[in-house]
């Protein structure tokens, strides 16, 4: 596809006609840039003279571009601090997922070791992604303001973004788990399965043998029994937990599903985001001229002035009485 | 595809490059533009977390710095004027200005002057002019279109800022695609022939280094031609699924607005009605209102098999798969309410206008012969009290288009009681229309009745009969799309405008209907297109016509003319 960039030609004329509005001032463009250091450097300063203001650092990549000249660069609103936040937990939680992914496929190979500290670390990972799952929304409400302005659809639109975001992440989590769920009762089944076998077979042939070696095998018996069981309680273990973690998931992506745009719908147009800002901003003005004229013509302000018209007309009576008596 | 592609690519482009939060500013035209080609989970994920219309940002006076802003607006003057006031007192960190079109040398300077604070990174040109709003198909939404109807002396400012919006959109199609196309126009048509002159002179001459493209690929055709050619099918009743919609309810940027016509729950108020991201509209938008019916059927039991397996929850396997599968059960939940709703209120109005009846009389007058049989049926139909009179109008248009000449005692007795039946309608709209559209004024063989050969194939199809009597008219766009497949597009009729003619087999053809196309001729593209012959055909108009949208040009048109002293 064709385009055309302009930008050249823009900044030639932009040039031409500056040297020709303010042709005293030297201000050549080299010292822009080495200057575009301070403005930032001195608001550093500023925020730790006044520890009320919440210092955010500015998100873009390159500050030098973004303030040359008289203008400042502004220090964007203390919520940009809950969001990068919650952005970086997401990220984080991404890199803790791929690991859990690996943690996964070497606890379900087969093993001469007891694997518990697989169990242990996946068990670990688990929980550390639902925290930073959890955390994050609890965090994201605190993003929602009050009131049409443009800030408050900013903040809206942000959440929408992370909302999406922390949904996309439980979901995956969420597969992951039940696949390690069902391949991890798949092997115990066949664990069991062989376990039960050979009890099956050792009871068999102890009928055949005499008492003493009827003990003996009933021992043997008895600490294989045991050993299995204590495997199957921990295995049954790690299924509840993980069955735990789905259900809480499930309880947040509940939570994240009325923020999350539904994609293909009527709210997922551009023109009707608009036109629902219009309206909104519209129908607070009305509200406002509203309260406004219901202030002005209000109960409260005609009382008082009642009220103020009669303590005047009771000072002048007391002074006509005094004068008169 | 191709042009929805296009519009994406050109926003995916304006988007990469600049990193951080940023907000976009369209202007009115520019939205549909992009409202029909990107999503707005699309500009979320990158990270656009603010949409505007340039009027009303100058309204708040809050400083945004952490933002930056892209602008993609219209080269008008209006704008220009928007972003000087925006330069001199800016609100955002950074500004990127994109053009939809070309910028004359005088608006940089402008913008320029008023960039006091060097706030703008760059300034570009990326032609997404036109809204895309089937894969081929667009449109350009040009707000006074009853102009082309009008001679140049009446208006002639008016009628220059409409033919610079089209040739525009058609200078953006032709860039967006990185052709030079050669171009022919419809003879009898003056501002076919204008719109034709003026692209050339844009394309060959003022910006020929623009549209220099390689010489090596085979310049597609661009034909132009003029709506009152075919003045038929806007006026029929629609029976496939996207030109019902239009034709009975109404749609707009790929947007219906249901909330006219009855009680509605409130999330299906607004739907959309989209091919890319709807695949059962997709797979059903040329289907024929019967079949609809028995698809959106088998969707709904699809529908109800999924939500009764999703009902039995015991375990907590049910319970994690259930969740697992909520967003698209909600998706599709959403999905086939739309539908039904639809076509629930699209039988309503069918129901309660007696449609099937006017519309089998409409395709008698648009396809066959007989214009005794042709005359009781509009009587008797004008006789009806329920049927509505912007009906009854169409019945006397189309019975007017097509014996003009045949009876007109005839034709006066119906006008008389179309007068006398209907007030409102002002007499004289069916003969502006006849003044404007009649056979005197058309070139293509409307009705099949001109040469021999037409005659023959109409006689052949009704011995044959039809599938089905609501849709078997044919606009007359499919004839000029088969004739230029077989290379017959006669140069009587639609000249070449220059000296750049065709050279080899064609490969690509862009066909502008000045004064607006239809949903049916969209599909009849879109069928041509899907039939593998080697050509691949884009449909393009000044806006999307239905009936009414068709009589109100007209009327306005008919206003215009009387009170203007120019027109004889």
């Amino acid at each position: 596809m064709a385009s055309r960039n302009r930008t050249i030609i823009f900044r030639r004329y932009r040039d031409a006609l500056k040297s020709v509005r303010a042709p005293a001032s030297s201000s050549p463009a080299s010292s822009l840039t080495t200057s575009a250091g301070g403005p930032v450097i001195e608001l550093v300063s500023t925020s730790l003279i006044n520890p009320n203001r919440s210092y955010a650092p500015l998100s873009t990549e390159d500050p030098g571009n973004s303030s040359k000249g008289a203008l400042t660069v502004g220090l964007p609103p203390a919520w940009v601090d809950v969001s990068e936040e919650i952005a970086a937990n997401v990220q984080l939680a991404r890199t803790r997922m791929a690991e859990l992914a690996k943690a996964h496929a070497k606890a379900l190979m087969p093993s001469f070791g007891d694997g518990k500290e697989d169990q242990r670390l996946i068990e670990s990972l688990s929980q550390e992604i639902t925290g930073l799952i959890k955390r994050s929304e609890k965090k994201l409400q605190r993003l929602s303001a009050a009131g049409p302005s443009e800030d408050s659809n900013v903040r809206k639109n942000v959440q929408r973004s992370l909302a999406t975001d922390l949904q996309n992440l439980s979901m995956e989590l969420r597969k992951k788990q039940s696949t390690y769920l069902k391949r991890l009762r798949q092997q115990k089944e066949g664990q069991d399965g062989v376990d039960l076998e050979m009890n099956l077979n050792g009871n068999r042939s102890t009928m055949e043998d005499d008492d003493l070696d009827n003990m003996v095998f009933n021992e043997h018996q008895m600490a294989k029994l045991k050993k299995s069981e204590a495997l199957t309680a921990e295995r049954e273990r790690e299924i509840q937990q993980v069955v735990d973690s789905v259900n809480e998931l499930a309880q947040i992506m509940k939570d994240l599903s009325v923020l999350v745009i539904d994609q293909g719908t009527i709210v997922d147009r551009i023109d009707y985001n608009i036109q629902n800002v219009a309206t909104t901003v519209e129908e607070g003005l009305k509200q406002l001229q509203k309260a406004e004229r219901t202030q002005k013509h209000g109960g409260m302000v005609r009382c008082a002035t009642v009220l103020i018209i009669m303590c005047f007309i009771m000072l002048v009576l007391l002074i006509l009485k005094e004068i008169f008596l | 595809m191709v042009l929805v592609s296009a519009v994406r690519d050109y926003i995916n482009r304006m988007l990469q490059d600049i990193s951080g939060m940023k907000v976009l500013i369209l202007d009115s035209q520019t939205v549909s533009i992009v409202s029909v080609a990107y999503s707005q989970s699309e500009l979320l994920q990158k990270e656009v977390f603010l949409v505007e219309l340039v009027d009303s940002i100058s309204k708040s006076k809050e400083s945004m710095s952490h933002l930056k802003a892209i602008f993609f607006l219209r080269p008008t003057s209006e704008n220009i004027h928007h972003l000087r006031r925006q330069l001199a007192s800016p609100r955002f960190g950074e500004y990127h200005l994109f053009f939809s079109n070309m910028l004359k040398d005088t608006q940089i300077h402008i913008l320029a002057d008023s960039d006091e604070h060097e706030v703008v990174q760059q300034v570009q040109e990326f032609y997404a002019d036109f809204v895309a709003s089937d894969p081929f198909h667009f449109s350009l939404n040009v707000p006074s279109n009853h102009l082309y109807m009008l001679p140049a002396v009446v208006d002639p400012s008016n009628l220059q800022n409409f033919c610079d919006r089209v040739v525009d959109g058609i200078a953006a199609i032709f860039l967006a695609l990185k052709r030079r196309p050669f171009i022919r126009y419809q003879r009898t048509s003056d501002i076919a022939k204008r719109i034709a002159q003026e692209t050339t002179k844009l394309m060959y001459q003022q910006e020929s280094g623009l549209f220099d493209f390689r010489r090596t690929d085979i310049s597609p055709l661009l034909l132009i031609i003029d709506r009152r050619d075919d003045p038929v099918t806007p006026l029929l009743n629609q029976w496939t699924y996207q030109a019902m919609v239009h034709e009975l309810i109404g749609i707009q940027d790929n947007k219906v607005d249901l909330r006219s016509i009855g009680k509605i729950p409130k999330d299906q108020q607004e739907v959309v009605l989209s091919s890319e991201q709807d695949a059962f509209f997709k797979a059903n938008m040329y289907e024929n209102f019967g079949d609809i019916g028995l698809n959106i059927k088998r969707l709904v039991d699809e529908f109800q098999q999924i939500a009764k397996s999703n009902q039995k929850i015991q375990t907590i396997e049910d319970m994690a798969k259930f969740v697992d599968n909520y967003p698209e059960y909600k998706k599709m939940h959403g999905n086939v309410s739309k539908h039904v709703t639809l076509v629930t209120e699209m039988s309503k109005i069918v129901e309660e206008h007696k449609l099937m009846l006017v519309s089998q009389t409409e395709q008698d007058l648009a396809c066959n012969g007989g214009q005794v049989a042709a005359f009781e049926a509009v009587t008797n139909l004008l006789n009806n009290e329920s049927i509505s009179d912007i009906d009854c109008l169409r019945l006397v248009m189309l019975y007017a288009l097509r014996y003009e000449k045949e009876s007109p005692v005839q034709l006066m007795q119906l006008f008389n009681k179309l007068a006398s039946r209907s007030p409102k309608y002002k007499p004289g709209l069916v003969q502006f229309l006849l003044k404007q559209a009649g056979v005197d004024k058309r070139t293509g063989d409307l009705y099949g009745n001109r040469d021999l050969l037409n005659i023959a194939r109409n006689m052949a199809r009704g011995l044959k009969g039809v599938e089905n009597v609501y849709t078997q008219h044919q606009p007359l766009l499919f004839q000029t799309m088969e004739s230029i497949t077989k290379g017959r597009l006669r140069d009587v009729d639609y000249p070449y405008i220059g000296n750049h003619f065709q050279q080899g087999r064609l490969q690509e053809v862009v066909i502008f209907i000045v004064g607006g196309t239809t949903y049916e001729e969209s599909r009849s593209v879109a069928l041509q297109n899907a039939s593998n012959s080697g050509i691949r055909f884009i449909l393009g108009g000044s806006v999307v016509l239905n009936s009414k949208r068709f009589l109100k040009d007209l009327e306005e048109a008919q206003r215009i003319a009387r009170s203007s002293p120019a027109v004889v």
